[in-house]
């Protein structure tokens, strides 16, 4: 697992995915520092490793990458983490469409295409 | 095979409560179904991931020593055999699939 904090390529991506699920990395993106972690088997495993690193967990959100896909769809949001009643969202998806603006910012700003 | 979660088929898996293994599983299944009409192979992954899952969770000593849970268990793997493989003559549907596993996801998550 890692902490992406300034940049990754598609390719680093596609290359991590093969590695693991083959089509998919598992994302948990901290949308107040602007960094994800990438690489855990579980999106619970990339939640923990962020905490550890200073995320608080209201601001951490999992997520998908599908580096083949070439659409806004290669970003799923899915993920058991998002579960979190307190903070109003009940799905397993990213209820609230700022979040995932904010989501879908990151993303763009630390993967290069 | 492949082996997709090699870090929790090596122990890890069973370091997690039994709602947070239904839970995980319910992802995959949830996602097998969500790319069904739009990608067979994403789809078909998904359904290989949620089953090597699911057989780690069989394989597990908390949930293998109750025998109801263990019940459970293998007929949902025949249930999801059924669904993604063959004529789905249980006739599970997506909502069913979804809500059956849902719970176990809120479960899971009670306390955040």
């Amino acid at each position: 697992m890692i902490i992406v904090k300034d940049e990754v390529s598609l390719a680093e991506l596609k290359k991590m995915g093969g590695e693991i699920f083959g089509d998919l990395i598992k994302a948990v993106v901290d949308v107040e520092r602007g960094l994800m972690a990438i690489g855990g088997e579980l999106h619970s495993d990339e939640e923990a490793f962020l905490l550890q690193d200073g995320s608080h967990q209201k601001n951490l959100w999992g997520i998908n990458l599908y580096p083949e896909i070439l659409t806004e769809e290669w970003i799923e949001f899915d993920s058991v983490i998002n579960i979190r009643p307190s903070q109003g969202n009940y799905t397993r998806s990213v209820d609230d469409p700022e979040t995932r603006e904010k989501i879908i910012r990151i993303i763009n700003k630390l993967v290069k295409k | 095979m492949k082996t997709f979660h090699k870090e929790l088929s090596a122990g890890r898996w069973f370091e997690l409560t039994f709602f947070e293994q239904m839970a995980n599983i319910g992802s995959e299944v949830i996602r097998a179904i969500s790319w069904r009409s739009k990608n067979n192979e994403y789809s078909r992954r998904a359904v290989e991931r949620a089953l090597e899952l699911l057989g780690l969770t069989i394989e597990d000593e908390k949930n293998k020593s109750k025998p109801s849970r263990l019940k459970e268990l293998t007929r949902l793997r025949e249930v999801l055999i059924d669904y993604f493989y063959f004529e789905n003559q249980f006739g599970s549907t997506e909502n069913t699939m979804k809500k059956y596993f849902n719970s176990f996801a809120f479960a899971a998550r009670r306390k955040t």
